[in-house]
């Protein structure tokens, strides 16, 4: 037991760190925010000399094979800084499915094109529901011969304008769970994509599928095997928004401390009152205590064990307690704050749309609830 | 980062957990359970049990071995506590875990030679005098008196708020020594022996039903080789002595053997009608305590985490021990309101559950929101000390 980082932790921490926030200043987001794929190429392209993409992939693909811990770290920090990238899409999401589900050749091509920097991809999962239970994929595959067609539309998808293939989840079979995944390039003929907007920017996108047909090595797995990789997928994202959330909210806590220090009423710097040093007290409690859970979700998750209990209470908490210390944030600062040239916003927004994203605070405490009723012994954290 | 514990440590719980196990047998809390006492046990008994304790060697592990201490990472002594907290086991307060950590840190060798040992042994009970009636939150409003004379200082004054005074041998009091001093400057800290000529107690009842002391010094002599640190530089020794007393207070088991206990109540529920558990807004509850617990949990291993590494945290004490009596006074609130009618129902009463120590603990818990430094200040240490805001 050491809930401290060690020193090589420290390093990609403080290094991620500077870099996001040497190349966000919030003019530049804000103005990213405004374009189609929403992040800045230029900086990618520095991401993965830095080697972020490849840090939590196999070394036998060019990663560097580190755990989700480490990339909870550079998340965080992408968060603190409200840096845009495609890292969340192309590593979080489909590369890491890739891991779970992909056969070598698969694997090999597409991996080691993520950890060069030559391919971004992501996954196309959610549908009309917006939820992520396996019932709720309508989307559907059907087997022509040797040929693939899928026919269906989803929401939700990451950086579906620039990915250079879309992994998508479809139904193959009766039983809910019976999904299977297809990887579906790009220039497929027969897709069409639409931008959402949404609070905080993230580029996500519509896509339909209208009669997309694809080889029968385009299947990523087995048939009807994909629920499992997909459970898989479901916790590193939801752990990964957990420590997204961090960043935002330290974000938040840290443009709030330096106001309240500076700004003077009364004759006296508003931090000096005690109405507005309990409020920061508050955010700072909340926040330490969302940090050591996302952590631990994700140190969780590298351990390979039944990480759905530490999941859902990092997402659970992260969701409430992290839009509710923006609001906060945003109270202490008063009229500035709500004006679009200062930069709280960025972390406001953005808090909304990481909490809404891989499971509300209210779908999080659902599954516990269920895992209290299924499994008393796992709800408390006793399972080996 | 690493959240599993090792294997040495499980086995450490585990070890303990049994010890507890074979002392605290139900038969002993029947005959030594004791509401009339701050801890909830006699006194006799609590004085039994540390020594207890001492023998099997889990008093003062984490400190280094020239006194008679452990040795051991703090982690193993954060498990300790929690253990302690979980069975609501006697004797762990002050005299196991801040006085003699005060000691260590600010004690002279002649000091630490005397009482540490004694102390490792289980044989010792202390009281804290820093309180006042005037002195509360506002520590350095301190007006006892200490009077030089020769190579003792006289100590004239009253104490107040102070816990388990009756059963003390040995008290920590915070005395005025430069008489043209104000606020914390001229404050001297000094280890007082409670059999000394002068010292009288008298008793307050309090919600719980235990009694809470006021302690007068009436012309106490106090030799000045029981001076703890630096004559006049008593605040600088009070204020570290207070950080040691937050990590005590930030263990985790009073919240987890809370949580387990409202669990399992709730799954077998009174005997009328269904398990509360059936109910979504019971298991929405549960699940918000389980989700602040393990926030809690974390909290304290991670202030024990900052020990182990030799650092001296600070606010994050005190961020620790807010995180955990929020939770504690958030599960004592929503246990009395699971129980439904019957939560106000006191121990003895017809159909009274879980014999009524939730309603008794919601009542003596109260001490949670001002004791050694109350929910508010403790906000402030974190805004002005944590977070840097200006006075």
């Amino acid at each position: 037991m050491d809930i401290t980082l060690n020193e090589e932790q420290d390093l990609i921490a403080s290094t991620a760190l500077a870099f996001s926030q040497e190349h966000a200043p919030p003019a530049t987001v804000r103005e990213l925010e405004t374009t189609e794929n929403g992040f800045d190429p230029t900086v990618w392209k520095k991401m993965v000399e830095m080697g972020w993409p490849a840090a939590a992939l196999p070394e036998r693909y060019g990663g560097a094979g580190l755990g989700l811990m480490e990339l909870s770290l550079i998340i965080e920090a992408l968060g603190q800084a409200s840096l845009p990238c495609p890292l969340f899409s192309t590593v979080i999401e489909a590369g890491l499915l890739l891991v779970d589900a992909a056969d070598e050749a698969q694997k090999s091509h597409w991996l080691s094109r993520i950890t060069a920097g030559e391919a971004l991809l992501t996954v196309a999962m959610l549908e009309e529901s917006g939820r992520m239970a396996p019932e709720d994929i309508a989307l559907k595959l059907t087997p022509r011969g040797d040929t693939l067609v899928l026919q269906g539309t989803k929401l939700f998808v990451r950086d579906a304008g620039v990915a250079d293939a879309i992994i998508c989840v479809a139904r193959s079979g009766q039983s809910p769970s019976d999904l299977s995944l297809v990887l579906v390039p790009a220039d497929t003929p027969g897709i069409r994509r639409a931008r959402m907007t949404a609070a905080g920017g993230e580029a996500l996108w519509q896509v339909a599928f209208n009669e997309v047909s694809l080889p029968g090595h385009a299947m990523v797995g087995r048939l009807n095997a994909a629920w499992q990789p997909l459970q898989n997928m479901i916790a590193r994202g939801a752990a990964l928004k957990a420590a997204e959330l961090t960043g935002i909210g330290q974000a938040a806590l840290d443009l709030t401390v330096n106001y309240a220090r500076q700004r003077i009423q009364f004759d006296r710097p508003i931090g000096s009152f005690q109405g507005v040093q309990h409020h920061c007290a508050e955010m700072a409690r909340d926040l330490a205590v969302t940090r050591l859970l996302a952590r631990q979700a994700a140190a969780r998750i590298d351990s390979a064990r039944d990480a759905r209990r530490e999941v859902s209470i990092a997402k659970a908490k992260a969701s409430e307690a992290i839009p509710a210390l923006t609001r906060t944030a945003h109270q202490i600062h008063g009229a500035v704050g709500y004006y679009r040239d200062y930069p709280l916003e960025l972390a406001y927004h953005r808090a909304i749309a990481a909490a809404a994203s891989y499971g509300t605070a209210a779908d999080h405490r659902r599954a516990l609830a269920q895992l209290l009723r299924d499994d008393p012994r796992a709800f408390r954290g006793e399972n080996p | 980062m690493q959240f599993e514990f090792t294997d040495d440590q499980k086995r450490f719980r585990a070890e303990v957990r049994d010890f507890l196990r074979r002392e605290l047998t139900p038969e002993v809390w029947a005959q030594h359970r004791d509401t009339g006492e701050q801890g909830m046990w006699s006194v006799p008994f609590t004085k039994a049990f540390r020594r207890k304790l001492g023998a099997a060697g889990y008093i003062g592990m984490g400190w280094p071995t020239e006194y008679g201490g452990g040795g051991r990472s703090r982690i193993y002594q954060a498990i300790f506590w929690d253990e302690m907290e979980y069975a609501r086991a006697p004797g762990l307060d002050r005299s196991i875990t801040y006085v003699p950590n005060t000691l260590l840190a600010f004690g002279s060798h002649a000091q630490k030679e005397a009482l540490l040992p004694r102390v490792v042994r289980g044989e010792l009970a202390w009281f804290v005098g820093y309180s006042e009636p005037e002195a509360g939150s506002d520590l350095a409003n301190v007006r006892t008196r200490a009077v030089d004379d020769g190579d003792s200082f006289i100590v004239t004054g009253q104490k107040a708020f102070s816990s388990d005074a009756h059963m003390a041998d040995y008290s920590l009091v915070l005395a005025r020594t430069d008489p043209g001093s104000s606020r914390h400057r001229g404050l001297t800290l000094m280890i007082v022996d409670m059999t000394s000529p002068g010292v009288n107690i008298s008793r307050h009842p309090t919600l719980a039903g235990w009694t809470h002391h006021a302690v007068y010094f009436d012309g106490v002599r106090v030799p000045k080789s029981m001076v703890l640190g630096e004559v006049n530089e008593g605040w600088k020794v009070v204020m570290g002595a207070i950080d040691f007393e937050r990590a005590a207070l930030a263990s985790h088991g009073l919240v987890a053997f809370q949580l387990d206990r409202l669990l399992e109540w709730t799954q077998l529920g009174s005997d009328q009608g269904s398990p509360p558990i059936q109910e979504p807004t019971v298991q929405d509850e549960l699940v918000r305590l389980a989700i602040e617990s393990e926030g809690a949990r974390l909290t304290t291993y991670w202030l024990a985490s900052l020990h182990a590494k030799g650092l001296m945290p600070q606010h994050e004490t005190s961020l620790a021990v807010l995180v955990k009596r929020e939770t504690a006074r958030r599960l004592d609130s929503s246990g009395l309101e699971m129980l439904g009618p019957f939560g106000p129902l006191r121990h003895g009463s017809p159909a009274a559950q879980l014999e009524g120590d939730v309603e008794l603990e919601y009542r003596d818990r109260l001490y949670f929101h001002f004791a050694a430094g109350g929910f508010d200040i403790t906000r402030n240490v974190i805004a002005l000390r944590g977070l840097g805001l200006p006075r």
